[in-house]
């Protein structure tokens, strides 16, 4: 008997230009997600894969189809589900453990219960120390990790993901992935992962969900059978570099079809 | 030794700032005081800086200058809040409706390119010498940049952060308080300071033609008297208080937006 945290069942989505054709972002998405999983979508830039997370998260409706969270249509954003962006989405005036607070004050939550929620989430992604400190005084590692902390002290069923380490410099993307698996492991969320980096996808998730560009469709659902817990030499391995491989030539004529754009 | 005393200058401290001010001041007096030495002799053109100093003595001495002051922060100190309180709520409400924006939008820019202060004497016809005159004026003057500062501010709010806040379920009204308005502070600061700037040129050309009382009556009033050194004694103070204030505003906006100097 499985669980079923998520389910994405016939969703569509296009959008509208004036005087051209709509642009077709997702055509008849269906995703079931297990609780507790690790979950990432993958493909090249354009196959919709934001606009898939957007929808989950209640910020766009889609067109045609529904999503459904614990068995409860989405409508709108809701407590359930929270995301962590690829930008600095942090408030600038606001302190690390306000930050982190955020979601919380705004859901009514006193300050004195919020701060502490939010310290056991800080001490967690490792930013101890850094409560008072201002996003500009943090590195790109440490905002994402006040980011993840803001998602997670809201205590969602599922963290949606949305190209979290995209902007950061290589080594510090390894370290923020062992990071989040630790994360991931004592929290026991459901988190999706939305990324174009594959070895990425694969060194973190249970299953790996491809995505096809113009319209956006599931192109193929891969599940990821290394043992765990993982350690990042595990993409030295032959099972890893074999998925990876696999999944790059999946996508690679639309990754070369989108450079060229 | 002179290369650490540059350095110190250097500093962003606020020991090196003022020691920045007393050096450029002491400049600009010695660059003075040799003019009236050389250049300019005649005494009814410019005076020498001990002069002014004796007639900046005088003025307080006689309660001139106590009575240009209660005349002219009285009038500034009353229009210049509500010209920010109404810049602030109309750029509200042209930040919040588009169609009112693009209505109003024209017409402000029109207002605020026309140079108000040259309807200074017919202001005057209408509302007769004194406190109403002046306070309408620098109201005029002070209230556009502020207008514009504060739609520009809260129409300037990152995407991103308010994408965020709305995806942990957050009100119009949440949104507005916690993103956008925070956002558009430091903004509407700047629009304040340029205002302030204004309101002082306001103030001064509404009491040239309309009063008996403050700063701008007393500029005017020594200059008909050719009494050089009271006038510029004035134009000190007028220009202390520009300075005040804008390094008031400038320090709030840096304090509300410490990010952006990052």
């Amino acid at each position: 008997m499985t669980d079923r945290i998520l389910e994405i069942s016939g969703v569509a989505k296009s959008f509208p230009r004036r005087n051209q054709p709509e642009i077709v972002a997702l055509r008849n998405i269906d995703i079931d997600i297990e609780r507790g999983s690790f979950v990432s979508i993958v493909g090249a830039s354009g196959s919709g894969k934001s606009t898939l997370l957007r929808i989950i998260d209640g910020l766009l409706a889609p067109d045609r189809g529904a999503v459904t969270v614990n068995g409860k249509v989405v409508t709108k954003p809701g407590p359930d589900r929270a995301v962590v962006f690829q930008n600095d989405s942090l408030l600038p005036w606001k302190t690390v453990i306000q930050n982190v607070a955020y979601g919380l004050t705004l859901a009514g939550v006193k300050w004195r219960e919020a701060a502490k929620k939010a310290q056991y989430f800080i001490d967690l992604t490792g930013l101890t120390g850094f409560e008072e400190q201002y996003p500009h005084q943090l590195s790109g590692g440490m905002r994402q990790r006040v980011n993840v902390a803001r998602g997670l002290a809201v205590d969602p069923d599922i963290l949606l993901l949305d190209e979290p380490f995209a902007a950061l410099d290589a080594q510090t993307r390894e370290i923020m992935q062992t990071e989040l698996l630790r994360i991931w492991m004592q929290s026991g969320k459901t988190i999706l992962l939305i990324t174009h980096q594959i070895d990425e996808a694969v060194f973190l998730s249970d299953e790996v969900i491809v995505f096809s560009a113009r319209p956006g469709t599931v192109r193929e659902r891969i599940a990821i059978p290394l043992a765990r817990p993982r350690e990042l030499d595990v993409k030295r391995t032959q099972d890893f570099v074999g998925l990876v491989d696999r999944i790059w030539k999946l996508i690679e004529d639309e990754v070369r079809a989108s450079v060229r754009n | 030794m002179w290369r650490s005393f540059y350095d110190y200058l250097n500093q962003d401290s606020t020991g090196a700032g003022i020691a920045r001010l007393v050096i450029s001041t002491l400049f600009v007096l010695a660059v003075w005081q040799v003019l009236t030495m050389t250049i300019v002799q005649n005494r009814m053109l410019l005076v020498p800086p001990r002069e002014v100093l004796q007639a900046f003595g005088r003025e307080i001495g006689s309660g001139a200058m106590w009575k240009n002051a209660v005349a002219t922060v009285m009038a500034v100190g009353t229009s210049f809040p509500v010209a920010v309180a109404i810049g602030v709520i109309t750029g509200l409400i042209l930040a919040s409706n588009r169609v009112v924006s693009l209505m109003v939008g024209p017409l402000l820019s029109a207002l605020n390119s026309v140079p108000i202060i040259a309807l200074a004497p017919l202001f005057i016809a209408w509302l007769g010498l004194g406190l109403t005159s002046k306070f309408v004026l620098v109201l005029l003057v002070a209230v556009f940049p502020v207008i514009v500062t504060t739609e520009a501010g809260l129409r300037a709010a990152d995407k991103n952060l308010i994408e965020a806040a709305k995806s942990f379920n957050a009100t119009p009204l949440q949104v507005f308080a916690t993103v956008t308005f925070p956002y558009a502070l430091p903004f509407i600061v700047s629009g304040v300071r340029v205002a302030w700037a204004r309101a002082l040129v306001g103030i001064v050309v509404a009491e040239f033609f309309g009063s008996f009382a403050g700063f701008g009556f007393a500029v005017m009033a020594a200059g008909q008297t050719f009494d050089t050194a009271t006038l510029l004694t004035y134009v000190i103070v007028l220009g202390a208080m520009g300075l005040v204030g804008s390094m008031i505003f400038q320090s709030l906006e840096t304090r509300l937006a410490p990010w952006r100097n990052a």
